[in-house]
């Protein structure tokens, strides 16, 4: 205990747990995006497929989605939270073992619920495959999220609570009540692992969208945000830009979110008012969602010079500008006119991963960069595979949304194409879907660059861990050698 | 202002977590709960019944290869789409769907109406390998479903599961009193549970979907399922525009 | 007055009445965000709390400090 005068963060805070989150995160990430990319490459060239069951494309592209949202977002939006909520609050985490059961429970259900589509179990609802026994599991983990984070937060030095926590409390809110409802399911019996949904048709598809799209909403968007605000102000050296504009866009994104699932159900069986709705206030969720990304650019307001020096930045601001780009596109895309065009095509698949890819992940990217070297209190191995990695992500996500436009417009106008003069339909479906192969190449190119500069960080964070611990060793000869001569 | 500051929200885990909870779930509420009340979400129309044994599992192997994925089920009131497909479809055709199967996206096309637009022969070939037919097909190929046993003991618990999710399968002689009322005594003997095994199995060999009547495999309950689709409601009973007020 | 209390109980009304509410809950937020100089100087220093707890000493620093 001599050295218990100098507090430092190691002791002070569980950087264990936040350890083992970021590694996950990045082993998932790693697994998932080549998950996406070989399935990228099955629709390009379908003999891929190799008449194997468990890869085929209906079976892989849910692992795919499982893995990249709930594997490499959940576990990184694990670590920053439980990072944030220790920084912001000065205190340590509450519950080891709790929060240890939340690692296990949550990597537990991630990689049961891949292995689970392989071989074909899966409840078919989009973003929500599992089946009913790993959904009790990941319930179980949520609560215990839950409870160490609102616990660790009663812990905190000083009366407000930081708005990132915020963000990261309706998310873990919003997903609770979401994961719950859409999952209600009646099981065949206690020793299947098949269950039907208990509501059908209409009312189904309406729970299963306000599901879908609220899962971007608070998963991955409002715990982004949150990141965000803890994460630019950090890496900047600045505080964020106007505290007061984020509470507002706290509360406007709460409130407009929910209510704009059903623009994923224009023009179909669900009564119109409730797709017109939908469309208004995705509409109005433009304003919020540009609040938020102008707070956090203007973050770096006369410091732009960052920019030229610090890739960890570039990852965050670049973050940002996707975001403010598809959270453009998004309202653009459900407006019922638009929606005619763009729904069942490949443009919403580019929309989700403009989305995904250039904020979710580069977020992510970013904060982890931040965070890992002082979890384990040292420097980033390589500065210059961070600028490689930076390169290679963002040549891949224009690479990516471009081709999807490209294959979604052609395909949705070339669909609604129809002969001059005998006013028949102009092209079959099947000339559409020859249309796509070329746009299919040049995505999975795309794919290809970003899954490369992942594994570079994976590469680049993992010595990064290596050289710390050398670092370690090193200080810690150097104390027995000073204590035998003492 | 002074009765409610917003400080005590900001300074107080609990209340944060309270009004975050009032603040997301007005819109999921607004939303959905009506659609269980009004009426005309649902249409009425005559024809639109459970799936039987077979179909069911049908429907189970479509959803375990993730077909959903690529084919819609869905067709919206457009031009196009209604010379392509058929009639748009009706909230009322996927009222016994659990879960619905309308999908998102069309990397193939919709197959809200497939039934009846290809031959069995045609859906087998296809099955086992898309290129066959269609050569410019990007879909995998599927040729287990010819080598793999249909599974089917659990068929019952598989209805009744449906049943308590409201589906109108019979097990009582009252229950199967009100199917016959409903649907008439041939879908009503269908949709007995009791009688699911022999069901399953007499309509696989009256239908003989894969071709090969010596086997029951999942090929044949896929077909099935496929050959149905759509097919339920009789479009030219009702006239034009007749759905519209539903909308 | 309770010809518009009936109005509010009725079942359809629901979607209005609860978008005027928050409508009305939401202005009052931001009306009240963005009023009063002292209240700005509240809620804007609560943005330094990331800084609160910076780096507290890191290696190099504790390693200067076992050599004293």
């Amino acid at each position: 205990m001599a050295q218990s005068a100098a507090v430092d963060t190691q002791q002070q805070y569980n950087y264990a747990i936040i350890k083992k989150f970021s590694i996950m995160a990045l082993v998932w990430g790693v697994l998932g995006m080549a998950a996406g990319l070989y399935a990228a490459l099955e629709l390009a060239y379908p003999f891929l497929n190799f008449n194997i069951p468990e890869i085929t494309f209906g079976r892989l592209r849910p692992v795919h989605t499982t893995l990249v949202i709930f594997g490499f977002g959940g576990s990184a939006l694990f670590a920053t939270s439980y990072y944030v909520v220790q920084r912001t609050s000065q205190a340590r985490l509450y519950g080891d073992g709790l929060a240890n059961f939340t690692f296990w429970g949550w990597q537990l259900s991630v990689g049961l619920g891949a292995l689970s589509y392989m071989f074909g179990i899966t409840q078919s609802r989009e973003y929500a495959e599992f089946e009913w026994p790993i959904d009790i599991l990941i319930t179980l983990t949520w609560v215990a999220y839950f409870w160490v984070y609102v616990q660790t937060l009663r812990r905190r030095s000083q009366p407000h609570i930081y708005v990132a926590n915020w963000f990261y409390i309706s998310f873990i809110l919003a997903t609770a009540i979401l994961h719950i409802f859409n999952n209600l399911a009646i099981p065949v019996n206690l020793f299947s692992l098949k269950s039907y949904s208990l509501f059908s048709g209409v009312q189904d598809a309406m729970t299963q969208w306000w599901y879908g799209h609220n899962a971007v909403g608070f998963f991955l968007t409002a715990a982004f945000l949150g990141m965000m605000y803890y994460f630019v102000p950090k890496q900047a050296g600045r505080p964020v830009y106007s505290y007061r504009l984020s509470i507002i866009h706290f509360w406007a994104l709460a409130f407009l979110y929910m209510w704009v699932g059903a623009h994923h159900l224009h023009w179909t069986a669900l009564p119109d008012w409730t797709s017109t709705l939908a469309a208004t206030f995705s509409v109005m969720l433009l304003l919020p969602s540009w609040g938020g990304m102008i707070n956090g650019i203007m973050t770096l307001s006369g410091a732009w010079h960052k920019l030229r020096t610090d890739p960890i930045m570039l990852f965050m601001i670049t973050a940002l500008s996707f975001y403010g780009m598809s959270t453009f596109e998004g309202p653009l895309m459900s407006l019922k006119s638009v929606n005619a065009l763009s729904h069942y095509t490949d443009w919403t698949i580019g929309h989700v991963h403009s989305g995904a890819l250039g904020w979710v992940a580069l977020i992510s990217f970013g904060s982890l960069y931040h965070m890992v070297p002082r979890l384990y209190d040292t420097k980033l191995w390589s500065l210059r595979l961070v600028y490689a990695h930076f390169f290679l992500a963002t040549i891949g996500i224009v690479l990516y949304i471009t081709a999807m436009w490209v294959a979604g417009i052609g395909q949705g106008l070339l669909l609604r194409a129809f002969d001059d003069q005998f006013g028949t339909l102009a092209y079959t479906f099947i000339e559409t879907v020859t249309f796509l192969h070329k746009p299919y190449v040049v995505r999975a190119l795309g794919g290809a660059f970003f899954v490369s500069g992942i594994v570079l960080m994976a590469v680049n964070i993992a010595m990064t861990i290596r050289q710390a611990k050398v670092e370690q060793a090193a200080i810690e000869a150097k104390i027995a050698s000073k204590l035998a001569r003492a | 202002m002074s009765f409610f500051k917003h400080e005590s929200i900001e300074i107080n885990a609990g209340l944060l977590i309270a009004l975050t909870m009032v603040v997301i779930s007005i819109g999921g509420l607004v939303e959905i709960v009506p659609l269980f009340y009004i009426k005309n979400t649902i249409e009425k129309v005559e024809g639109v019944r459970p799936y039987t044994p077979l179909e069911l599992r049908g429907r189970d192997i479509y959803q375990r290869e993730g077909c959903y994925l690529c084919h819609s089920q869905m067709i919206r009131p457009f031009r196009d789409e209604m010379l392509r497909y058929g009639h748009y479809s009706l909230a009322a055709e996927s009222q016994y769907d659990h879960p619905f199967q309308w999908g998102s996206k069309r990397t193939g096309p919709d197959l809200a109406r497939v039934g009846g637009k290809y031959s069995n022969e045609w859906h087998v070939a296809h099955m086992i390998n898309p290129r066959d037919v269609v050569p410019e097909s990007i879909m995998p190929s599927y040729p287990w479903l010819m080598e793999n046993e249909l599974e089917y003991s659990d068929i019952a618990d598989r209805m009744r599961a449906l049943k308590k999710a409201g589906v109108p399968y019979s097990e009582t002689r009252e229950e199967y009193q009100a199917n016959v009322e409903k649907f008439g005594r041939e879908v009503a003997d269908r949709l007995n549970i009791l009688a699911a095994e022999q069901n399953l199995i007499a309509e696989a060999q009256a239908g003989n979907f894969d071709g090969d009547r010596a086997r029951l495999t999942e090929m044949d309950a896929l077909v099935a399922y496929l050959q149905m689709l759509g097919t339920l409601v009789d479009f030219s009973q009702y006239e034009e525009g007749h759905f519209a007020e539903f909308r | 007055m309770s010809e518009l209390l009936r109005w509010i109980g009725q079942f359809e009304n629901s979607k209005i009445v609860a978008l005027l509410i928050f409508f009305v809950t939401f202005c009052a937020i931001i009306i009240y965000v963005f009023t009063g100089k002292r209240r700005k100087q509240r809620l804007e220093s609560y943005k330094y709390i990331p800084f609160e707890d910076d780096e507290k000493e890191s290696r190099t620093q504790r390693k200067v400090n076992d050599d004293e």
